[in-house]
C-alpha cells in the first residue's frame, strides 16, 4: 500500500470516527422534530415537543433545578478549590503525599459507588440529626464534593508553570496579602479559573449516577426526568429535553473555544 | 509564621474538609456497613457479622449459586473488550490528528471531545434511537442475519459494548494525541529504513514512544468502564449487567444494604488490582520504565 492511499485510508477513517461520535447526538436532534413518537420514522417536522414541553410543569421544575444546582455548586467549587489549588502550591514544600491521594479520591472513586456512599451516609446523617433531607442541599454538596479536585488540580497546574521568582518579587515590593490577591493571582490565575469554572459546569450538567442517588422526591433534573421516564417506557418529550441539554454543551463549547484563543495568542 | 499557618489553614481547610466530610466519612460508613447484617427493609443493623459476604459469593437459601461470580467475570470480560476496541480506534485516531497543521488540532481534539460533554443518558438514549427495532441500523442488521427481524439491536450485549466505546473513547485520544505530538519520528524513518515491517516499525519505534499515553489512557478507560452503570441499564439486557447495577440493585429494588456495600468493596478491591496489573504491565512493556502513576 502506498503512502498515499494509507492517508486516504487515515481520512476516510477519520470521517467514519466523527459519524460515530456525533450520529447519536444528531439522531436525538432529528427526532425530537418528528411530528410521531417514534426513533424509526421521520413522519414530517413539527415543533409539538417543544410545545408540550414548555407547557410541562415537571420539565420546566427539572430545568430549573438543573440550572440552579450546576450554577450553585460552580459558584462554591471554584472559589474552594481555587483556594485548595492555591494552597497546594504555597505549601508545597511541606511534602503532604497523601493529601494529593485524598484530592484524587473523588476522581478516581467509581462515580456509582461515589454515589451510594453519599446516599446511605445522607440518609444516616438524617435519621440521626435531622438534617440533610434528600434534595437540592444534599445534590449541591456532593457535586461540589466532586468539582473541588479538579479546580484544585487545574489552578495548582497553573501555578505550577509561573515563575517562583514572581511571587519573591511580591514579596520585595512589600504587597500585603489582599494586594497580592488583587493586583497579581487573580489576573494571572483568570484563565485557569475561566475553565476550571467551564469545566465545574460541564462536570455537574454531565452528572447523572451521583445526582440520582443523592436526589430527593422534589429535586428532579433534566438527566433524571429523562431516566425515570425512560423506565416509565413514556418518552414523548424525551428527545426534546435531550436536544435543550445537547444544545447548552454545545454552546459552552463555543464559548470554551473562543476563550482559548485571545489566550493562545498573547503566550 | 503565626500569619502563615492561618493562611494555610484558610486555603486548605476548606477543600480538605469537603473531600473528608462527604467523601471519605461516606466511604468509610460504606465499607463498614458491609460487617453488619440485613436488618428489616434490607437496611444495616448489628451485629457484625460476614453474612453479606457468603451471600456475595453465591451461598444463599438455595445452596451455592454462581451468579453474582457470573456478574463480575462478566464486567471483567466487558471491560476488557471495550478497552481492547477503544485502543484499536485511538492509535489512528489520534495518529491522525498529529498530521494534521498545528492550529487545527485543538478543533479536531475538542470535536473528539464534545460528543463526550453530553450527559451520558443522553447520548445512551441516542444509541436507543439508532439501536430500536425497525431504525434503519436494525434493519441492516436484519437483513444481514445478524438479528432476528422485529427485533432491535438494543437491549443486548452489542449495544453494551457499542455505550462503553463510545463514552470512553476520548480518554483515550487525548493521551495517545499527547503521547503523539511528542514522537521522535527519526526514530521511526530508522526503522523504515531498515525495512522493519509495519508492525515491527510499530512495535518497536511507535509504541515504546506512546506507551505512556497508551497506559495513561487505559486507566481512564478501564477503571470507569469498570463501574460503569448507566450504559448497561439503559442499553443492556438483564445478561450483560455489570457489577456496578448488581451494587446499585441492592439499594434501591432488592433492599440489602450490606449485600451491596459488600458488592461495593469487591469493586473497589478489583479496580485496585486492575490498577496495580497496569501498572506492572506498564512497567514490563517500557523496560522497567515507571510508566504509569
Amino acid at each position: 500500500m502506498s503512502a498515499r492511499a494509507g492517508h486516504m485510508a487515515l481520512r476516510g477513517f477519520w470521517y467514519l470516527l466523527l459519524l460515530f461520535l456525533y450520529a447519536p447526538l444528531a439522531v436525538v436532534v432529528f427526532y425530537s422534530f418528528n411530528s410521531i413518537n417514534s426513533s424509526a420514522r421521520f413522519a414530517g417536522f413539527s415543533l409539538k415537543w417543544y410545545r408540550q414541553l414548555f407547557g410541562n410543569e415537571a420539565i420546566l421544575d427539572a430545568m430549573a433545578n438543573t440550572v440552579v444546582l450546576a450554577v450553585g455548586s460552580t459558584a462554591i467549587a471554584v472559589v474552594i478549590g481555587g483556594a485548595l489549588g492555591y494552597g497546594l502550591y504555597r505549601y508545597r514544600l511541606r511534602r503532604w503525599g497523601w493529601l494529593i491521594w485524598l484530592i484524587y479520591l473523588p476522581v478516581i472513586m467509581p462515580d456509582i459507588i461515589f454515589g451510594i456512599a453519599e446516599m446511605t451516609f445522607f440518609v444516616a446523617i438524617n435519621d440521626w440529626l435531622g438534617l440533610l433531607a434528600p434534595g437540592l442541599s444534599t445534590m449541591l454538596i456532593a457535586h461540589v464534593t466532586f468539582q473541588v479536585p479538579f479546580v484544585a488540580l487545574l489552578v495548582n497546574a497553573r501555578l505550577l508553570a509561573l515563575d517562583p521568582q514572581l511571587f519573591e518579587a511580591c514579596e520585595d515590593l512589600y504587597a500585603r496579602p489582599w494586594q497580592r490577591a488583587r493586583f497579581f493571582l487573580i489576573p494571572v490565575l483568570m484563565p485557569a479559573i475561566a475553565s476550571s469554572l467551564l469545566l465545574a459546569l460541564t462536570l455537574s450538567i454531565d452528572d447523572f449516577v451521583i445526582s440520582f442517588f443523592t436526589a430527593g422526591p422534589d429535586s428532579t433534573t433534566l438527566p433524571i426526568f429523562i431516566w425515570s421516564a425512560i423506565k416509565k417506557g413514556v418518552t414523548p418529550e424525551i428527545n426534546a429535553v435531550a436536544t435543550l441539554l445537547i444544545v447548552a454543551v454545545f454552546l459552552m463549547a463555543a464559548v470554551s473555544l473562543m476563550a482559548r484563543r485571545p489566550a493562545g495568542k498573547n503566550r | 509564621m503565626r500569619g502563615d499557618s492561618r493562611q494555610l489553614l484558610l486555603t486548605l481547610l476548606p477543600g480538605v474538609g469537603v473531600i473528608t466530610v462527604f467523601l471519605v466519612l461516606p466511604s468509610i460508613y460504606l465499607v463498614g456497613m458491609a460487617f453488619l447484617s440485613t436488618g428489616p427493609y434490607g437496611l444495616p443493623t448489628g451485629p457484625v457479622s460476614l453474612q453479606a459476604f457468603r451471600e456475595l459469593a453465591g451461598f444463599g437459601f438455595l445452596g451455592w449459586s454462581p451468579g453474582n461470580l457470573y456478574t463480575l467475570l462478566r464486567s471483567i470480560g466487558q471491560t476488557l473488550l471495550a478497552t481492547i476496541l477503544v485502543i484499536l480506534i485511538a492509535y489512528p485516531a489520534a495518529y491522525y490528528i498529529t498530521t494534521r497543521p498545528v492550529p487545527w488540532r485543538p478543533v479536531l481534539l475538542l470535536a473528539v471531545v464534545v460528543p463526550s460533554w453530553t450527559n451520558q443518558v443522553i447520548r445512551s438514549v441516542g444509541w436507543m434511537n439508532i439501536f430500536a427495532p425497525g431504525t434503519p441500523v436494525s434493519d441492516l442488521a436484519a437483513a444481514l442475519g445478524l438479528i432476528a427481524p422485529e427485533m432491535g439491536l438494543f437491549p443486548s450485549r452489542f449495544a453494551v459494548i457499542v455505550g462503553l466505546v463510545y463514552n470512553f473513547l476520548p480518554f483515550m485520544i487525548l493521551p495517545l494525541y499527547a503521547a503523539f505530538e511528542r514522537l521522535d519520528t527519526a526514530q521511526v524513518e530508522a526503522a523504515r529504513d531498515l525495512y522493519a515491517t509495519p508492525w515491527a516499525v510499530f512495535r518497536h519505534a511507535v509504541l515504546p514512544q506512546t506507551l505512556p499515553g497508551l497506559m495513561a489512557g487505559t486507566v481512564l478507560v478501564a477503571i470507569p468502564a469498570f463501574g460503569m452503570y448507566v450504559v448497561t441499564e439503559l442499553l443492556g439486557g438483564g445478561r450483560s449487567l455489570m457489577v456496578g447495577n448488581f451494587v446499585a440493585r441492592q439499594f434501591t429494588q432488592a433492599g440489602n444494604w450490606p449485600l451491596g456495600a459488600a458488592g461495593a468493596l469487591i469493586m473497589i478491591v478489583v479496580t485496585l488490582i486492575g490498577l496495580k496489573v497496569l501498572r506492572d504491565l506498564g512497567r514490563r512493556l517500557g523496560g522497567d520504565r515507571e510508566v504509569v502513576l
